[in-house]
């Protein structure tokens, strides 16, 4: 099957999701940038106790925190968040997290399971990925590092 | 004995191309990813700043902005760094007040890998899906920066070729 198809069909559950970063609305913005730094990914989802998510807070955020309050580290995540975000189930096909980023902007969309309960991020680059190993022959041949001119003469 | 020279025969040549043919793709993206030139990528606009530029000033001209990466360039226009919301992150956030008026090129992420803009679209993908870079600053043949490439813009590039 063709790409298109293959988007249209697959669940999300095919992705290989990153790890969701889960915060408690009562925490500080540093204990999620410690969080973030440890992981090394760039958002946390602030979830409720029910596991079902509030909020996400993201690199972007923190750098126009601390260019707005440069205490901002000391803040809660809850006063900082924010709650524009893309939800997907985890049965729904990948076209819906695509057009879900696209339609928002978003780097990171929150997959959730039957219940409502957040499960893991997926995003842009597990778009990027998908698609890389949809055409491997193409993709992952190709040269990480080149220059247009070598720096001495072959066989000088 | 001197050997006699062998010469062409009549019709002995054969043109090693003459079973050449275009190669299939099995749609237009993957031509796209294959058959095109990074040019052709929506990759403008980009903003690039000196080494010496305080980081916080870097910071207020991400946040105004709205990016996520500013490239580091030397006035000759050649690429020594980019400077990106993940090294605000990693080397700034928790040190915020003794690192934001240090000159930038204390915390960029120097030697980025680039790409030319005479690559294919795939390399890009490539270094983004496979390599984990998250922003490609794009160079012309001289190395100076002609543009960047990020998330956004390689999932709108793609996109185009679901919706169409």
């Amino acid at each position: 099957m063709g790409l298109r198809e293959n988007i249209l069909s697959d669940p999300i559950s095919t992705l290989e999701l990153r790890e969701l970063l889960a915060i408690e609305p009562d925490q500080t913005v540093r204990s999620a940038v410690e969080l973030m730094r440890e992981k090394k990914l760039g958002c946390v989802v602030v979830i409720d106790q029910n596991g079902r998510p509030l909020g996400k807070f993201t690199e972007h955020h923190l750098l126009k925190l601390l260019v707005s309050n440069p205490k901002g580290l000391d803040c809660l995540i809850k006063d900082e968040m924010t709650a524009v975000w893309a939800q997907v189930n985890l049965t729904d096909p990948i076209s819906k997290a695509l057009d879900a980023m696209q339609e928002k902007g978003l780097r990171f969309v929150v997959v959730i399971d039957e219940q409502g309960k957040a499960v893991g991020l997926t995003g842009q680059k597990g778009m990027m990925e998908y698609i890389a190993d949809h055409f491997p022959r193409q993709v992952k041949v190709q040269m990480m590092e080149s220059k247009l001119y070598m720096d001495q003469r072959e066989g000088a | 004995m001197r050997r006699k020279r062998k010469g062409i025969q009549q019709g002995a040549y054969e043109d090693p191309l003459k079973d050449y043919s275009p190669p299939q793709f099995e749609d237009d993206l993957e031509q796209a990813l294959c058959d095109t030139e990074l040019a052709t990528v929506d990759m403008k606009p980009f903003d690039a700043i000196s080494p010496k530029t305080k980081v916080i000033d870097a910071m207020k001209n991400m946040a105004e902005l709205g990016i996520a990466c500013l490239m580091v360039a030397r006035d000759d226009g050649k690429i020594v760094g980019v400077f990106t919301e993940r090294d605000v992150l990693e080397k700034v956030a928790e040190d915020f007040e003794q690192v934001k008026n240090l000159p930038v090129r204390v915390v960029m992420t120097t030697n980025p890998i680039c790409a030319y803009e005479m690559d294919l679209p795939a390399k890009a993908l490539n270094l983004m899906a496979t390599g984990g870079f998250r922003h490609i600053p794009i160079l012309d043949a001289d190395d100076h920066i002609v543009g960047i490439l990020g998330p956004r813009r390689v999932t709108r590039f793609l996109q185009t070729y679901f919706t169409n």
